[in-house]
């Protein structure tokens, strides 16, 4: 490197990388963000405009059970309930898509505080409705042939994030029993035979006591609610295992 | 993944290894039955073999994580040399479990791993293993050793048959465990792990980590795939390997995760490239190039890449020019090279996130004050030619005698080009040209991405998943978006080049350093001053008009009342649509597109054509293809763009107008570049071309030095059209 050349880089303003699209931040984003925490929107000021503005925030609910931004057919169909109620972050469009499979799949886990702090959203709109704290987040567990594939379990990532800034204790309850094939492969109706059993409460889950055995409010953590049929199949198992047990989800897309 | 250290005496001495198919190696080593069927199969030479008639194994008794096991093999062996023989049992169970304390303790803490070894023998309690194949009841109610040994034999031997098809497939390629099941077609993953094992223990495969470690005093971790250093790695928790600090090479991301603890499948090292092979009766270059019908001026700069290829005539061995070719830059080995370099400012920031980041800050930074010079990850490669050839030369023909050079004697020839557009462009010529050669074309989801062929033709991305694979490497437009400034895909250009083959760059604008190596007498290289059609390149004229964001207001689409393009701009642009030329208008931002088009439509009908006849078009516009289409078949008159046209597109009858050309984004090779848009084609050869800016700039001045010292050498290699008339 030329002396020249030195001196240019030296004097040329650091620019920040966006860490979704790793092009430069050159514009502050004008889209508002719906987050009171100051980490998570700490992360996600650092996304530059163009990435920050194609969220597709769920701001307002349709669906008072599943956190659908239009009414929906599956909380109508659906008798028996697990999970007292979920809120998701975003509308799983292409776009999120496409930033869910680049870290779930191509492993950048460069997205993963990023996608963490989007989950903010859902949760702090789960706490100001329920007026009731959580006492515990836990996530949904991978299979252990498919967490050796990946190397990491998003949900879990996600949930030991939202536990560090909001403070509420992350546990890991659960754990799968078998492993399937991908979900989302899979149509609705096969989603919900082969899920029955998938999961099963880790012995712990059975101890969690509050003082004067009063309901433990606990969070799960997944990525994507297509027709709530797997965080149903978990709140079952943490309920068979502890009826003491509230289950609300929080999940960062809703299909 | 995790994997399986252990060490054995071979007749070499006490050898540290480590496999991804504990089973495979066991038997191998135990199981002389089995090793004599291995034998029988691929041929008993140069295959490893134990010392002892019953041998023991040395095995930690955790599998490590991979990139750890490595190291401490790679500790092993270095600790080991000179005096493997003399090693007792004992020592080398404590060294085995201090290498892997030494290793661990260069890593981050809080991964606790036993230290403790076992001992295997053929007897032993650890040679039971139920899961292995073919090995059912029978076997352990048989007292008759012999057919025991038939029958390890008959395994051992069907397992090694299949090698040598997998040896050839993994020729020339680095890939990652799962590119490896895709290619080879494994039916599960402990089958590929056993067959790739079998052949890594063999020598027909090298398995290694994804990420080379640290070695002790080296400059810190670095992607074999892609050749990136510490700056871009990111260590994550890990759960396949257990590890809390597992680095991912970011760089790579895009072709799969490459991370320290991932194996990555490469063949066996390459023999002599055909390039090096002396043989009588190949038809000399002067004949090879005359029966592709070029022109002088390509035919001369043909013939003197092909003497390259061959180090015949001015290239012998001995004279300057050879030595110039083999002293152009720096040899890039693929082990032991440093890594390509990034700024020591760009490691600073990455550092200050955590601890590892700082450690290998000071490591890299003693590393380079050692090495005394700064390492440049777009060095030139030894046996590198440069072909720097006008817009419009035609360089399509002019690479087909190097190929037919390469491929008639019998060498594998690689054309890399950044563009997938000219991948699929190119592939049909390629197939009318050479059709007696098996052919490959790859790009992003190409359905031949695992084929083996003589010629390949590739986007530089996909180069990443060769290695050391051919003897001719062409890489097209090296000056363009994404190859220019991208150190990963220099290095993956290198890397795909056997050590001994070598790479021909072509060019219309090569970069300054290319051009200073070239002149300088350090890069052997040729110029083709001429189009294909022998006339001049028009020479830009320069024309003033005020800075595009006075006209129109950044983001808003129209242009402010009051200020005006100026008249005689105006002129220009009718004056040649009035000539029934095409119009190409580049402006340096995608924002002043739509502005301007809607500006220009108002002059539509003074020019005496449609408004709809004009239009512009971006990257970020979706009908982009159907307006290029439109433009060339002179529905459009008048298009105006970006650099996003500046290459690769051919309009007949074209003139060229450069707004804003003072801008910095169009430096001298995009000036060069939309320059040469205008007037390629024979029947319209003199194509008018405007660089239209506020003031003069350097790069314009050196754009049309460029064009001007172009058309002085055609004229005076009397390449041009009357030339030879004239003067001959």
């Amino acid at each position: 490197m030329s002396a020249l050349e030195w001196l240019h880089r030296l004097l040329h303003p650091q620019l920040e990388a966006c860490p979704r699209c790793e092009r430069e931040v050159r514009t502050a984003p004008a889209a508002a963000l719906p987050i009171r925490h100051p980490g998570p929107r700490a992360v996600l000021s650092r996304l530059c405009g163009d990435c920050r503005s194609a969220v597709p925030w769920i701001l307002a609910i349709g669906c008072p059970v599943c956190g659908r931004s239009a009414r929906c057919q599956d909380c109508l169909r659906r008798r028996v309930r697990h999970v007292e109620r979920s809120r998701c972050a975003v509308r799983y469009t292409e776009e999120m898509k496409e930033w869910l499979a680049q870290y779930k799949y191509s492993g950048a886990e460069r997205l993963e505080p990023v996608l963490a702090a989007m989950l903010a959203a859902p949760l702090e709109r789960l706490i100001v409705e329920r007026a009731v704290p959580f006492d515990l987040i836990a996530a949904v567990p991978l299979s252990a042939e498919r967490l050796d594939e990946r190397g990491f379990n998003q949900a879990e990532r996600m949930a030991t994030r939202l536990s560090r800034w909001y403070r509420i204790p992350y546990r890991p309850l659960l754990q799968r029993v078998r492993h399937t094939e991908k979900m989302s492969f899979k149509s609705r109706r096969s989603r919900l035979t082969d899920l029955r059993g998938l999961f099963e409460a880790l012995p712990e889950t059975r101890e969690l006591r509050k003082p004067d055995d009063a309901p433990i409010s606990l969070l799960l953590v997944d990525d994507v609610y297509t027709t709530g049929s797997t965080i149903n199949e978990c709140a079952f198992a943490l309920r068979r295992s502890n009826p003491r047990l509230d289950v609300c989800g929080v999940l960062w897309a809703r299909s | 993944m995790k994997v399986i250290v252990y060490a054995v005496q071979t007749v070499e001495g006490w050898t540290p290894y480590w496999t991804v198919d504990w089973s495979i190696d066991r038997r191998y080593w135990l199981d002389g039955g089995f090793r004599e069927g291995v034998g029988e199969a691929i041929g008993p030479r140069g295959i490893p073999r134990p010392s002892e008639a019953t041998p023991r194994l040395v095995k930690l008794m955790e599998p490590l994580p991979l990139g750890w096991a490595e190291a401490v093999c790679d500790r092993l062996k270095a600790e080991w040399s000179g005096r493997s023989r003399e090693l007792a049992l004992e020592s080398v169970r404590t060294g085995m479990g201090q290498a892997l304390q030494a290793v661990v303790g260069e890593g981050e803490r809080g991964n606790l791993l036993s230290t403790m070894t076992e001992i295997v023998t053929a007897g032993g309690a650890g040679a039971k293993d139920e899961n292995e194949p073919g090995r059912g009841n029978a076997w352990e109610g048989s007292s008759d050793a012999n057919s025991r040994a038939a029958r390890s034999k008959a395994e051992g031997r069907a397992l090694a048959e299949r090698l040598p098809r997998l040896a050839q497939q993994l020729a020339g390629r680095s890939l990652l465990r799962e590119e490896a099941a895709s290619m080879l077609a494994a039916p599960d993953a402990a089958t590929l792990l056993r067959e790739l094992q079998l052949a890594a223990l063999l020598g027909a495969a090298r398995l290694s980590a994804a990420i080379a470690p640290a070695a002790a005093r080296g400059p810190g971790l670095r992607c074999r795939r892609c050749g990136s250093a510490e700056a871009r790695m990111r260590r994550t928790a890990c759960a396949s390997c257990g590890r809390s600090g597992c680095a991912v090479c970011e760089a790579c991301l895009a072709l799969g995760r490459s991370r320290e603890c991932a194996l990555l499948a490469r063949g066996a090292e390459p023999g002599a490239s055909v390039l090096q092979a002396r043989r009588a009766g190949v038809p000399a270059a002067d004949e090879l190039c005359g029966r592709w019908g070029l022109s002088p001026a390509q035919r001369r700069a043909s013939e003197a890449a092909v003497r390259f290829l061959r180090g015949e005539g001015e290239f012998a061995a001995g004279t300057r020019a050879a030595q110039a070719a083999g002293h152009g830059g720096r040899e890039r080995g693929l082990t032991d090279s440093g890594p390509p370099n990034v700024g020591l400012r760009r490691t600073a920031i990455a550092a200050s996130s955590d601890e590892h980041g700082l450690r290998s800050l000071v490591r890299t930074a003693t590393a380079r004050l050692l090495a005394g010079r700064r390492r440049d990850p777009m060095a030139l490669q030894a046996r590198s030619f440069l072909l720097w050839a006008v817009t419009g030369a035609g360089k399509t023909e002019m690479i087909f005698p190097l190929l037919e050079a390469v491929l008639s004697a019998g060498g594998r020839a690689l054309i890399a080009t950044p563009r997938r557009d000219v991948v699929l462009e190119l592939a049909p010529r390629l197939a009318k040209a050479f059709p007696g050669y098996s052919r490959a074309v790859l790009y992003g989801g190409s359905e031949e991405r695992w084929h083996q062929a003589a010629l390949t033709l590739s986007t530089t991305h996909q180069l990443l998943r060769f290695q050391e694979a051919f003897d001719l490497v062409l890489v097209d437009e090296l000056d363009a978006f994404p190859y220019h400034n991208d150190p990963m895909l220099h290095y993956a250009a290198a890397a795909a080049r056997k050590p001994d083959g070598a790479t021909v760059l072509l060019s219309a604008t090569p970069p300054t350093p290319l051009r200073r190596a070239a002149s300088r007498g350090r890069l052997p290289h040729a110029k083709v001053p001429v189009r294909y059609h022998r006339h001049p390149l028009p020479v830009p004229r320069a024309l003033r008009m005020p800075p595009l964001h006075r006209l129109a207001a950044s983001g808003r689409p129209g242009l402010k009342a009051g200020v005006k393009l100026p008249g005689r701009l105006l002129q220009a642009l009718g004056a040649s649509v009035a000539r029934g030329a095409q119009v190409f208008v580049f402006v340096p931002y995608i924002r002043q597109i739509d502005g301007l088009v809607a500006y220009l439509r108002w002059s539509a009908s003074a020019w005496g054509i449609s408004p709809e006849a004009i239009d512009g078009t971006s990257s970020k516009d979706e009908g982009r293809r159907d307006k290029v289409v439109a433009f060339r078949d002179r529905q459009l008159r008048l298009l105006v763009t970006t650099t996003i046209l500046e290459r690769g597109v051919t309009v007949p009858r074209s003139d060229v107008f450069i707004f804003d050309a003072h801008q910095t984004l169009f430096d001298e090779a995009a000036l060069v570049q939309m320059a040469g848009r205008a007037g390629r084609s024979a029947d319209d050869p003199a194509g008018r071309v405007y660089f239209c800016s506020a003031y003069h700039t350097l790069a314009q001045r050196g754009a049309i030095g460029q064009i001007r010292m172009m058309n002085r050498l055609a004229r005076r290699g009397r390449y041009l059209l009357g030339s030879e008339e004239g003067e001959g």
